[in-house]
């Protein structure tokens, strides 16, 4: 099933635009690996603030981070999907690809969870009040998945068949 | 000499074993990632494109970005051990080695500046911060080309 999408993938114009510049992979790598340092970045000083790090600065100022998060995410998003055009078959048949992007939907769903439980209750805590427990599983898990999602990503061209 | 050091045990298991590489190559993606990603958020800060965290809480991951910039040293040395003669004449690792350099020498005049400055503020921040942060992305770019130019 897989590979009838890849098949059809193949087929698009975009694939046929990917392959036909030589320059156009080497930039989308490198513009992916700036969108990963954006995102990484971003989540070690807000998810070890959380987790305690610098515990005599503001906890909720860090999070002012997280629209370059999100412009990293974007960046690889995009440099990924282009990617998926531009060698489908590959990508259909590769196990740590195929790990990969499921390991981001958790992350993702981890990401929305923390915006839309976990937030609220860091607004309404005092400055010296203990994060909650909560606060700290999630960020824990952000740092897990994502550092996950880096390895599997660089493993890439190693495992399955693709 | 560097010949000698492609012939080292551990420069040959680096090339003859098959997860050698790929298991460097993580490190090192997980190194670059805290040492750019703490300093590019560091940098963006002191730019103005964000307007909190306070800066002085950076200094606080200063160490581990440090962290981050020696596994990456230490998978990097392994890495050119295994090719030593080769990369030595490759124009992108020379040119990511240069700016590594710098980047890192930036980041250690900012550390002493923003620890000096005590909330105050700091002496060349905005065009430390910038050039840091093109050198860092200089870095990424040169090394994703090592593998392109040859």
């Amino acid at each position: 099933m897989l590979m009838t999408f890849a098949q059809s993938l193949s087929e698009t114009s975009l694939h046929s635009w990917v392959v036909s510049q030589t320059w156009l992979w080497p930039t989308l790598e490198v513009t992916h690996f700036f969108g990963l340092t954006l995102l990484i970045g971003g989540l070690l000083v807000v998810d070890l603030r959380v987790l305690g790090a610098a515990a005599s600065s503001p906890l909720l100022a860090t999070y002012r981070l997280l629209p370059i998060v999100l412009v990293g995410f974007g960046l690889n998003l995009i440099t990924g999907v282009l990617f998926i055009f531009g060698d489908p078959f590959r990508y259909a048949a590769n196990i740590g690809f195929q790990a990969k992007m499921i390991i981001i939907c958790l992350a993702g769903a981890n990401a929305l969870y923390h915006h839309l439980k976990v937030t609220p209750l860091l607004s309404a805590a005092s400055l010296s009040a203990d994060v909650p427990m909560v606060a700290k599983v999630s960020a824990a898990a952000s740092l897990l998945a994502w550092t996950t999602v880096l390895l599997l990503g660089r493993l890439i061209p190693y495992v399955g068949t693709g | 000499m560097l010949l000698w050091l492609e012939n080292t045990p551990i420069a040959l298991w680096v090339s003859l074993s098959y997860w050698a590489y790929p298991l460097l190559l993580s490190v090192h993606i997980i190194g670059l990632s805290v040492v750019a990603g703490i300093f590019s958020m560091r940098d963006l800060r002191a730019l103005g494109i964000v307007r909190d965290p306070p800066l002085s809480l950076f200094l606080r991951y200063h160490r581990l970005a440090l962290v981050g910039l020696v596994l990456n040293f230490i998978s990097g040395l392994l890495l050119f051990s295994s090719q030593a003669t080769v990369l030595i004449e490759s124009i992108p690792f020379l040119v990511k080695m240069v700016c590594v350099a710098m980047a890192s020498a930036v980041a250690f005049i900012l550390d002493s500046r923003l620890n000096a400055a005590g909330g105050y503020e700091v002496r060349g921040l905005k065009w430390l911060a910038g050039l840091s942060l093109c050198l860092w992305m200089s870095a990424i770019v040169a090394g994703r080309l090592i593998a392109y130019i040859f």
